[in-house]
């Protein structure tokens, strides 16, 4: 619910920041039964996508499947607000699927705010907090226009605003993104309480006016013909696709760019802060890898009945007159008219070191940072975070541990431990291939992983897990049966004949016919003894999976099982890493990042195995003593 | 490491021109400035003349002291090395009284372990400075050394390097699908991996001739009572170890020596003769003997070539035929036609040497005889060139290689690219058992300096 004025009100959870992240964070406390406050800036732009049209993509996909998991919105409101769905890596195999909306921008803002508007126990206000209220090392409310707001716990996720800085070529704007203000005074504050901070940069490209551009000279980009909702929860999407285009720069835009680099904020000295090298600038692209004579745009929709087109590929900070120049070099862009220009943008960031995997502060308790602030960026990267600490700042207040994903369970495991264990020098963002476990955290069994924590908190019904176990339970049936079921040469002809494959001689289990590639469990169904397996769509493609990966899926629980051992060692509260056997760049590192396991600790750069030997005999020696004078002098989780 | 400072004896046990005694740790300075009686200054790396006493004042030697600062030192620790004449009166009254200072006694190994600790070198260099110091030939000193200066961890992460690659396209099809870039082929991943597959093998290869080089090989000499088992012994050890005699059944107990051959150790080994016997302790002694035969590498079936064969022997010979074996045909000086060629076992297929123990003619060519029926030819060229991998080594390696043909056959099979970089990563993860060390940070570094990213 809307309200005008929190003052004097007391929340048992206060939430900062109207994002992508703000927002599950404040659904996830409300659902979990605490009163819940979420502060912003603007109302109107709660759940704004400042930047491409679109939610999910390769391992942003899976974290909006594992954010549905847990009871979170984003897949829900992607399904209610995409306007052309693909299943991405299609051709490659199921673990590494990935769902891809593109998104009507204004939708999804709606649909958020509907959400957080329904939610019962939980209060939006429109205004700036300017500080945080700390008593004895832990947090106690925000101040708002110089008032105290109480609140037990806070989850701060304000985005690009601390300190933002908007760079177009030479002009620099105070900003937290377009047209909106930043937010300086509260970074100050958290600055002056302790929290370390740094800078970080990322850029946005051109908007066009969709009726400027001649699609005639791109190529036609639809969507899937069968299209994949998010979340579990929608059973099935109705929808007219709308279709994005491609086209490309040239030989003639690259010269542009090149003849005009010294007015690139980027390249002048005039930012400061890092950007990231997965979504670099048109500049660094032609500046980098000069090689190429042309990079591949996309040209997005952000929204049905919007008039704006998005220019994927096209990031750049470049002064506007070079911006109108530099576009309309590329095919279909010739007479093209630009509706708002691409820019930079400099922000604050928290390095994430100072927090623990729960995301609260490791200096201020009951402070939890979430999204951009981490040092991440995506909103799906945002979302994820925003989710889990709004269910451990709830979980804290019942007095119960942590939810704490390994790096086996979910890619917000991975993104979380990675957080905490490495050097954030560019913005973060989720790549499967940061997931050593890639084959079991899929999109397809996010439910399987997740559902259980979401039910126990009291995030989703029991129903949705109860469903999920039958359906596991009809797929396990049927791949026993395949293991069982033995089928004569002449029945497998029938189907190998149609393949063009040569003939079986001899009788086979189903199971290893159904492992074939060109065959599959669908075709297999028909040659079975007493038909069918009955099965659903989503069940016979569970199936397949499981009789694809079977041996490396148990291969990697095996691994992964190795690994969860070290992560089972905890290092003591306040273990002083000052250990002089170690060696001097471990030593450094550790002290900084002040790994909570052994298996932190051996995922940060620098340590050698020697040094994980090492601190493991420290560890062990400490424990003994501990436990030898009879007294606990330090903590054991 | 744990912050304890441990002593040792460096040099070789028993009386010598000097010796040196060794002290680890952040003690160990303390320790020697108590038994010079002066705190210093101890200038890194320099020597200097003390005069050493015990803790009652009574001298023990003058001295040779080198203090060695951390973490320039070999362990990374403090360590101080103490030349001392040679007694080991003297030696042991230092050990002691270091001891008594407070130093722990090292452990075998423990120097070496304290620099791996500290990083001062990797696995396989902590490997070979064991092996450097048990090395006896100058080819096991020399491939102890180049593993020492990394050529193992070099050649290993020239390999981990390729794999990271291949990992690298990979995951840029997975992760960035999207992008407009230049997909790897099939074929050059699967040439790729063969390359790689075959340089695992190779190494994988050396390692029996690196058991060889480190372990030594067995030889051991079998035949019948008096067919001159000894005395060839003898000859092949250029002294006379074992009692030669004409009284049959002398030699009763296993005897074993070594020596060196082209760079490798040999342990050779003398038996009691084969033959009917009322003799209990000879009895034992043949059946020891079998035993040692049935282990060995080579085994050197003797008989008198003047005498030629009887059942017996023929019948033992039998036994041991399918085994590496060389049929040494001796007494060739007693000028009998050897006709024992005649009375040859059909089974017969190794090779046979003619040899007199007595003129010690043929003694030299069954040396090499020796050699080649235990290392390849080239060895010592292969394993100068190469190296050579311990079994700890190759165990990993082979894990490696394991998984690189997972790749190939994916490749020939259904090409699944997440199948295949699970592979991949797990044979990285193998080669890291060698080195000890982990890559896993640097694949996205590689991937976004080779390629153009973002659309
Ligand atoms: C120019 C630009 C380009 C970007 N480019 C990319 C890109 O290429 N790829 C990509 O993945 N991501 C990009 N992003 C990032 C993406 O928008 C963010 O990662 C994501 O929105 C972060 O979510 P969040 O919830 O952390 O913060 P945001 O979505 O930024 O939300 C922060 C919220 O906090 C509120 N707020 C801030 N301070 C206060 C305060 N003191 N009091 C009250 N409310 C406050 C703001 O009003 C806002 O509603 C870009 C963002 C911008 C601005
Ligand atoms: N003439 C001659 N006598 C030999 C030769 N080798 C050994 N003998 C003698 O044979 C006898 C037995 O030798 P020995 O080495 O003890 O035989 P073993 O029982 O096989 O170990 C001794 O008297 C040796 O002197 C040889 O090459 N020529
Ligand atoms: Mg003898």
């Amino acid at each position: 619910m809307i309200i005008n004025n929190p003052g004097g009100k007391s929340y048992d959870l206060i939430v900062v920041g109207g994002g992508h992240a703000g927002c599950e964070a404040a659904l996830a406390s409300a659902r979990m039964g605490n009163s819940t406050l979420l502060a912003t800036i603007n109302i109107r732009d709660i759940a704004r996508m400042p930047c491409n049209p679109a939610i999910g993509g390769l391992a942003k996909g899976q974290l909006v499947r594992e954010i549905d998991a847990l009871g979170g919105e984003m897949g829900l409101c992607i399904d209610a607000a995409g306007i052309q769905f693909k299943m991405l890596n299609r051709a490659k195999g199921p673990a590494v699927w990935s769902p891809r909306a593109q998104a009507d921008k204004a939708v999804y803002h709606e649909k958020m705010l509907e959400a957080l508007s329904s939610e019962e126990g939980l209060d939006i206000f429109e205004g700036e907090v300017e500080g945080i209220a700390v008593e004895e090392g832990r947090v106690t409310g925000v101040t708002i226009s110089g008032e105290r707001i109480r609140g037990k716990k806070a989850v701060l996720a304000l985005g690009t605003f601390p300190n933002g800085l908007m760079h177009i070529g030479e002009r620099k704007i105070p900003g937290g993104r377009e047209g909106e203000p930043p937010s300086c005074l509260l970074s100050d504050d958290l600055a002056a309480n302790g929290i370390e901070r740094a800078r970080l940069k990322t850029g946005t490209p051109a908007r066009l006016k969709r009726s400027s551009i001649d699609f005639s000279r791109c190529q036609e980009q639809p969507g899937d013909i069968s299209p994949v909702p998010f979340s579990f929860r929608t059973k099935k999407l109705n929808l007219d696709q709308i279709s994005c285009y491609i086209t490309y720069t040239n030989v003639e835009t690259h010269d542009i760019i090149r003849k005009n680099i010294d007015r690139a904020p980027l390249f002048s000295g005039q930012i400061m802060g890092t950007g990231p090298r997965y979504c670099p600038s048109i500049e660094d692209k032609v500046i980098r890898f000069s090689g190429r004579d042309r990079h591949q745009i996309f040209l997005e929709p952000e929204g049905r009945g919007s008039e704006e087109i998005y220019i994927n590929g096209l990031s750049t900070s470049l002064p506007v007159d070079i911006q109108e120049k530099m576009i309309r070099t590329v095919a279909g862009l010739e007479d093209s008219e630009i509706v708002r220009y691409g820019y930079a943008i400099e922000y604050d960031f928290f390095p994430p070191h100072q927090i623990h995997a729960s995301l609260e502060s490791r200096k201020i308790e009951g402070l939890y940072f979430a999204g951009q602030v981490n040092g991440t960026s995506g909103y799906e990267e945002a979302a994820a975070q925003g989710i889990v600490a709004g269910i451990n700042a709830s979980l804290s207040l019942r007095g119960e541990p942590p939810f704490l994903p390994g790096r086996h369970q979910a890619y917000a495991g991975v993104m979380v431990d990675d957080l905490i264990t490495k050097e954030i020098d560019e913005p973060y963002r989720m790549f499967t291939s940061r997931a050593e476990h890639r084959l079991l955290l899929r999109q397809d069994n996010a439910d399987e992983r997740l559902f259980r924590y979401a039910v126990r908190y009291g995030l989703l019904e029991k129903g949705l897990w109860s469903e999920m176990i039958s359906r596991k339970k009809r797929v396990m049936k049927a791949k026993r049966r395949l293991h069982r079921e033995v089928i004569p040469a002449e029945r497998i002809n029938s189907l190998l004949e149609n393949e063009g494959a040569p003939p079986a001689t001899e009788a086979r289990k189903a199971i290893q016919i159904a492992r074939r590639p060109e065959i599959g469990v669908e075709k297999l169904e028909a040659i079975l003894d007493g038909g069918g397996l009955g099965l659903g769509e989503r069940e016979l493609d569970m199936l397949g999976i499981e009789i694809k990966y079977d041996g490396y899926i148990a291969r990697q629980k095996k691994m992964a099982h190795k690994l969860l051992k070290m992560d089972k060692m905890t290092i003591p509260d306040g273990f002083s890493f000052e250990i002089e056997a170690l060696s001097r760049e471990a030593r450094e590192k550790l002290g900084r990042f002040r790994p909570e396991t052994l298996g932190q600790a051996s995922r940060i750069s620098g340590v050698r195995n020697s040094d994980l030997s090492i601190l493991m005999i420290f560890i062990e020696k400490l424990k003994k003593e501990s436990k030898n004078s009879g007294r606990r002098g330090m903590n054991f989780r | 490491m744990d912050g304890t400072t441990v002593v040792a004896l460096s040099t070789p046990p028993g009386e010598s021109a000097i010796a040196v005694v060794r002290m680890s740790g952040t003690g160990a300075v303390d320790i020697l400035d108590r038994m010079a009686g002066a705190s210093g200054p101890w200038e890194s790396h320099k020597v200097y003349r003390k005069i050493l006493k015990k803790a009652d004042g009574g001298p023990i030697d003058e001295v040779l002291v080198t203090v060695m600062s951390a973490p320039d030192s070999y362990t990374g620790e403090d360590v101080v090395e103490i030349s001392c004449h040679g007694s080991v009166h003297i030696y042991s009254s230092i050990i002691e009284e270091a001891l008594y200072l407070g130093a722990h006694p090292a452990g075998p190994g423990e120097f070496t372990k304290r620099a791996y600790l500290k990083g001062k070198i990797d696995l396989t260099q902590a490997e070979a400075i064991a092996d450097l110091i048990s090395a006896e030939t100058q080819l096991q000193a020399r491939v102890a050394l180049e593993q020492l200066e990394g050529s193992l961890s070099k050649k290993i992460g020239k390999i981990e390097k390729r794999l990271l690659e291949e990992l690298a396209l990979l995951e840029l099809s997975i992760d960035f699908s999207e992008e407009d870039i230049e997909l790897c082929s099939r074929d050059t991943l699967r040439k790729r991996s063969e390359e790689i597959t075959e340089e695992l093998k190779q190494m994988i290869d050396s390692e029996i001739t690196g058991k060889k080089l480190r372990n030594g090989i067995r030889v051991t000499v079998l035949g019948p009572r008096n067919a001159g088992k000894s005395s060839i012994y003898n000859a092949l050890l250029g002294e006379e170890r074992a009692i030669v005699s004409a009284v049959p059944g002398t030699t009763r107990d296993l005897l074993r020596e070594r020596i060196h051959i082209g760079g490798f150790t040999y342990y050779l080994e003398d038996t009691a003769g084969i033959g009917q016997t009322e003799c209990e302790i000879e009895t034992k002694g043949i059946s020891i003997g079998r035993k040692a035969a049935e282990g060995a590498d080579l085994i050197l079936f003797v008989i008198d070539g003047s005498a030629g064969w009887d059942d017996e022997s023929r019948k033992e010979f039998e036994k041991i035929a399918g085994k590496n074996h060389i049929l040494v045909l001796n007494k060739k000086d007693l000028g009998a036609d050897i006709s024992c060629e005649k009375y040859r076992p059909k089974t017969l297929s190794g090779s046979a040497a003619e040899v007199s123990a007595k003129t010690g003619e043929g003694i030299q060519s069954l040396r090499k005889m020796i050699y080649k029926k235990t290392v390849r030819d080239d060895a010592a060229e292969i394993v100068k060139e190469r190296g050579a991998v311990s079994s700890r080594h190759a165990a990993a390696l082979r894990e490696a290689v394991d998984a690189v043909k997972g790749v190939i056959a994916e490749l020939e099979g259904a090409g699944a690219v997440e199948i295949m970089s699970l592979e991949i990563r797990e044979a990285i993860e193998a080669l890291g058992k060698v080195t000890g060390r982990s890559v896993a940070g640097e694949l996205l570094d590689l991937i976004f300096s080779r390629f153009c990213i973002g659309k």
